[in-house]
């Protein structure tokens, strides 16, 4: 995974930049890489380590004793792991998160775009107030929710006006609706982002191809379809991958609006591992649910990061 | 269709700034009219109270004592050593982050350090779920003395922005040709002197950008400071949590007041960095 | 309470005459330092400032506590004395009220050393001594503790586990109920009342007459409503927690077999989940302050809570001050007779890290706090979470002014006869299993036996990955510390 002396020999070293070795012992280049690449392992190849001891023990701060002095339990804590409903219902809610939040997401963002595509009067102060969510601190922006999702809230007194008899459910106690406030905060935080680097991409299409088109009488959404769609796949792709990465690790809005809860009905798998560990301190059995993530996805990086560099070069 | 098109701008202006106008209302609010009902949208009797809780406690328990009805809390931590205990660890963090960053992201670019691979592992980093590298942090953190501490938590968020700053950096190198400093390592400067005197100026400005991305990573970064500290070390993030009180609960508007102002360093940077988002959060993927 | 005072008696005579075994070759009997150095009860707080003092001996030494957001209004003052009579500085650490055990826990595998002293949730002590962040306070309290320092302490069975002393209470959390007198004693409602159900309309003795009156009083149609008892996680296990008390058993029997889905658990589950249709639209959702406010409006006719409660209901901001009746837990009739099983359920608790480098001093600072005088003046506080805990409180005029007298009565009665939570070590995961399963009892998506025998099977699990042996032991020293006259009512 993290092979820095490799390459290092077949790695382009002209002579001149041969002169600048450290006495021999490191080639330059990996010395000045050296710094990022150790905090890096130290950060996380060692946690990695230490989870992997961690997954095969059950232990928990209170059973008194230090944590290389657990007792092993071997593979239970996976057999456990695939056998509890709250870690496999976990995965799964955060998933549908992932899949609904991105594609509300996309759907705004592409909408938007295409809207702040021509020039208009006030175009850059409205783009500036709609990136605003994204810059907010996450934290505040889901204790914000957190007021407007209140029983009697704004969004419960809007709703109220609109339909005409009093509304006051209570959003985030509800074990059925609570994850909705949730996504509303990750979505409206950002999509903004989706919306720039999607209006960013479309700036740069080729305006000739588009151009001709339109002249040649093709309609907008043809337009749209066949040519602009296209071209912008390689920014939509890296867009929704970005994202969708941060969404699967979601934790700010979560465990300030919910904790995961009523019950564990808005538990993400961040969520579950936090009160595993830090509610219930069972810190061998979430050790193995964390290892079973990274596994995972390192699994995906591998998989993508062929794909990865085609689209960048 | 104008019109459809005016509205839909409309409605998305309205949606996205309506949550901070809230918070930002709200912490202009006396205490009876954070839950009241129907809501009050701005409040018609404003009160600088919730800030003053913040910013000066005791010139907030002196009001108190003045004005019936105005809240009085006890407060125990200051906001300020939030303020301060975010600042250094987020400064120091950003200050390793880009550093670090800008070596790495140097060396892959003019050497092609560690193969065409190299720079999807750092992006790996960036895909773990912080909090399942958490729990061995703390064990780990625990044995190196570095719980509850400001040196833990920059070491932290250092690792896991530099994805953020190789990618950034390099993006920006890659825009100054090599040749450039070719031309004055033809003169006898060693490759790290021609970078810095030949293509580092050009890319000061990504640099700095970069350096501001980070730090609001850092500043709004809140998992970590939560499960790494034992109440010594506090970060904005988490004095929010603080601002409850015995006999009312949650303090809506001291926590709204508290929010707005850790917000607005984020807010500034952001807008001064605005050109450069889209670049930094496509991981220098895409370009303007 | 005279069996704690047994108990211990029964501890120092025992260590005493260790001490006189082991000490008798070298010493003579008249030299004795364990009495010498006891501070008397009437000035502990002078002494043990005194104390303290010495042994900071001049230095600048600062004690640093951990404490929940909110409850700095408690603290402070005494602080303040402290900081006045000793020189020693306090330093506060504030956490938000839900984190303050995980952190005194988490701190047992950091170590960091960011606080002397901690005030984490009572239920939470059985965790936080396995896994050996508290210092066990026997000797200190063997060299310092005066006679008669927890005789007038109402509930003190948190203090112990296993036999030994890691903290002093100093929270009075037993769970009270409250009545809208006017509705009580109005002779209408008395008679069509009487006529329904053959006996006057009183404060609820037993469960069965809480829940005749509660459907008795629901109106929704008139806007007013039987109830504003919880039926969210926490609370509904807490008042299943008494009502399966109340009908005679244990949770537990003496080898940990849980008994709670025996007939008595069911029943107590079912009679839960009845009373649920007479409670107000917003038992399912709300939380503590939207409790406190629903309930102050004044058409709910029940509530159940704690001193925090009482002191907003007695407030100016709230329509029902004055109009209130007070009532214990009530009870059940076990074998004919009436058992009333009050319940303290939250509670804080000083204790001292094991990581602390002053922890002696650290241990006079609680003494202090915990003294006579000196928890008069925390529990004053109306902005706090401190509820009376000590006799000696409920006679003072700040204190009557802030719950009123007619709670404060029945307040103490309740605190002397409280049944503890389940101090056992994994408290959490035990009782998180018995929430999300009454609840799920209480909506209907579990039938409620179902629901018992998965938090029994679920409970074995538990006891056996904490280890049955301890756990077994440390459950028989909660049971014998059950108030003396519930102890033999319960099997």
């Amino acid at each position: 995974m993290l092979n820095l002396a490799g390459p290092v020999q077949s790695s382009v070293l002209t002579p001149l930049e041969a002169s600048g070795r450290l006495r021999g012992l490191i080639p330059f280049n990996v010395a000045i890489a050296l710094p990022a690449q150790l905090t890096v392992l130290g950060v996380v190849l060692v946690p990695t380590v230490i989870v992997v001891w961690l997954s095969l023990t059950d232990w928990q701060p209170t059973q008194g004793i230090s944590w290389y002095e657990a007792e092993p339990v071997w593979f239970w804590n996976y057999y456990d792991l695939f056998h509890d409903p709250r870690f496999v219902a976990a995965v799964l809610r955060t998933l549908v998160v992932v899949v609904v939040c991105m594609a509300v997401e996309f759907m705004l963002a592409m909408g938007l775009a295409l809207l702040f595509l021509d020039e208009w009067p006030w175009r850059k102060l409205a783009v500036s107030i709609i990136i605003l969510p994204m810059m907010v601190v996450p934290v505040d922006a889901a204790n914000a929710f957190f007021m407007l999702f209140n029983d009697r809230g704004p969004i419960n007194y809007l709703i109220s006006t609109i339909v005409g008899r009093p509304f006051e459910f209570a959003w985030l106690a509800d074990p059925n609706w609570a994850l909705l406030p949730i996504m509303l905060a990750e979505i409206w935080q950002w999509t903004p982002l989706m919306f720039l680097l999607v209006l960013t991409g479309m700036m740069n299409l080729p305006e000739n191809q588009i151009r001709a088109a339109y002249v040649l009488g093709a309609s907008r959404t043809r337009i749209f379809l066949r040519i602009m769609l296209p071209l912008l796949t390689p920014v939509i792709v890296i867009a929704l991958l970005v994202r969708s990465i941060e969404t699967f690790k979601i934790f700010d809005p979560v465990y300030i609006l919910t904790r995961g809860g009523p019950g564990a009905a808005t538990e993400t798998i961040s969520m579950f591992m936090y009160n595993g560990a830090f509610v219930y301190f069972r810190m061998g059995y979430i050790a193995a649910a964390a290892l079973l993530i990274l596994v995972l996805v390192a699994a995906i990086c591998t998989a993508l990061s062929r794909p990865l560099q085609r689209y960048q070069r | 269709m104008r019109l459809l098109k005016r509205s839909a701008v409309c409605l998305a202006v309205v949606i996205a700034f309506f949550p901070i106008f809230w918070l930002v209302s709200t912490s202009f609010k006396p205490i009876e009219e954070w839950q009241q009902f129907p809501p009050v949208w701005i409040s018609s009797r404003p009160t600088l109270q919730n800030y003053r809780i913040v910013l000066a406690p005791d010139a907030a328990r002196a009001f108190a004592e003045r004005q019936n009805g105005a809240i009085s809390y006890k407060v125990s931590g200051s906001a300020w050593k939030a303020f301060g205990d975010s600042a250094l660890i987020a400064c120091g963090a950003t200050l390793l982050s880009v550093l670090f960053g800008t070596m790495a992201a140097y060396s892959i670019v003019r050497f092609r350090t560690g193969g065409d691979s190299y720079p999807f592992q750092f992006l790996t980093v960036r895909m773990f779920p912080p909090i399942a590298v958490v729990v061995p942090m703390v064990v780990l953190f625990s044995m190196l003395r570095l719980s509850d501490s400001y040196a833990g938590l920059i070491v932290a968020y250092t690792a896991f922005t530099l994805p953020f700053s190789i990618w950034m950096i390099r993006s920006f190198i890659e825009e100054v040709p090599e040749e450039l400093e070719g031309a004055a390592r033809i003169y006898g400067t060693p490759p790290l002197a021609a970078f810095l005197k030949v293509t580092f100026p050009l890319i000061q400005g990504g640099v700095l950008a970069t350096a501001l991305f980070v730090f609001i990573l850092n500043w709004s970064e809140f998992l970590f400071a939560l499960t790494l500290t034992t109440g010594h070390v506090v970060t904005v993030t988490l004095q929010v949590a603080n601002y409850v009180s015995a006999s009312s609960g949650k303090l809506y508007g001291v926590q709204a007041a508290m929010g707005t102002i850790s917000t607005l360093p984020v807010i500034l940077f952001g807008y001064l960095i605005q050109r450069h988002l889209v670049r930094g959060l496509s991981f220098g993927a895409i370009k303007r | 309470m005279s069996h704690r005072q047994s108990r211990r008696s029964f501890l120092k005579n025992a260590a005493l005459g260790t001490t006189i075994l082991a000490v008798a070759p070298s010493l003579p009997l008249s030299t004795r330092p364990a009495e010498a150095a006891k501070l008397s009860l009437n000035n502990v707080h002078v002494e043990a400032a005194q104390r303290a003092k010495e042994l900071a001996n001049g230095k600048p030494v600062t004690l640093t506590i951990l404490q929940p957001s909110g409850s700095l209004g408690n603290i402070k003052p005494v602080a303040e004395q402290w900081k006045a009579a000793t020189g020693i500085d306090i330093q506060y650490v504030e956490v938000p009220l839900d984190q303050i055990n995980q952190k005194v826990l988490l701190e047992a595998v950091s170590k960091s050393g960011s606080f002397d002293i901690a005030l984490p949730a009572s239920f939470g002590i059985p965790d936080l001594v396995t896994s050996g962040i508290l210092v066990n306070l026997d000797e200190l309290a063997e060299k310092y503790e005066p006679e008669g320092y927890q005789k007038d302490y109402l509930y003190t069975i948190a203090n112990y586990y296993k036999g030994s002393l890691y903290g002093y209470e100093t929270d009075g959390d037993a769970y009270v109920m409250f009545y809208l007198k006017d509705w009580l004693n109005d002779p209408e409602e008395n008679k069509k009342f009487a006529d329904k159900h053959g006996y006057k309309l009183k404060v609820p003795d037993t469960w069965e007459e809480l829940d005749a009156t509660i459907a008795f009083f629901h109106r929704p149609e008139q806007g007013r409503y039987g109830g504003a008892l919880y039926r969210t996680q926490y609370f509904i296990a807490w008042e299943w927690w008494v009502r399966f008390h109340a009908k005679g058993h244990y949770p537990f029997d003496d080898n940990l077999k849980p008994q709670i889905n025996n007939e008595a658990g069911v029943e107590a589950l079912e009679e839960l989940i009845a009373t649920s249709k007479f409670l107000y639209p917003g038992a399912r959702s709300n939380g503590l302050f939207e409790n406190f406010e629903a309930f102050a409006q004044g058409d709910k006719f029940t509530n159940i809570g704690w001193g925090g409660t009482q002191k907003f209901l007695n407030s100016s901001k709230s329509k029902v001050r004055g109009k209130l009746a007070f009532g214990p837990m009530p009870g059940g009739l076990v074998n004919g007779e009436l058992v009333k099983t009050p319940y303290f359920n939250w509670g804080w608790n000083y204790v001292v890290s094991s990581v602390s480098k002053q922890p002696e001093i650290a241990y006079l600072f609680t003494l202090y706090a915990c003294s006579p005088a000196l928890s008069t003046i925390a529990v004053r506080d109306a902005d706090g979470y401190f509820d009376p805990f000590r006799k000696v409180h409920y006679s003072d005029p700040k204190i009557i002014e802030n719950y009123s007298a007619p709670f404060l009565a029945v307040h103490e009665a309740a605190m002397r006869d409280s049944i503890p939570d389940l101090y056992l070590r994994g408290q959490g995961e035990y009782f998180d299993v018995l929430r999300v399963n009454l609840q799920a009892a209480d909506v209907g998506e579990k039938k409620p036996k179902e629901a018992l025998d998965e938090v029994a099977s679920k409970w074995d699990t538990i006891t056996r990955r904490m280890g049955k042996q301890s756990q077994i032991v440390q459950w028989r020293f909660l049971k014998s510390n059950y108030p003396e006259g519930i102890r033999n009512r319960l099997v």
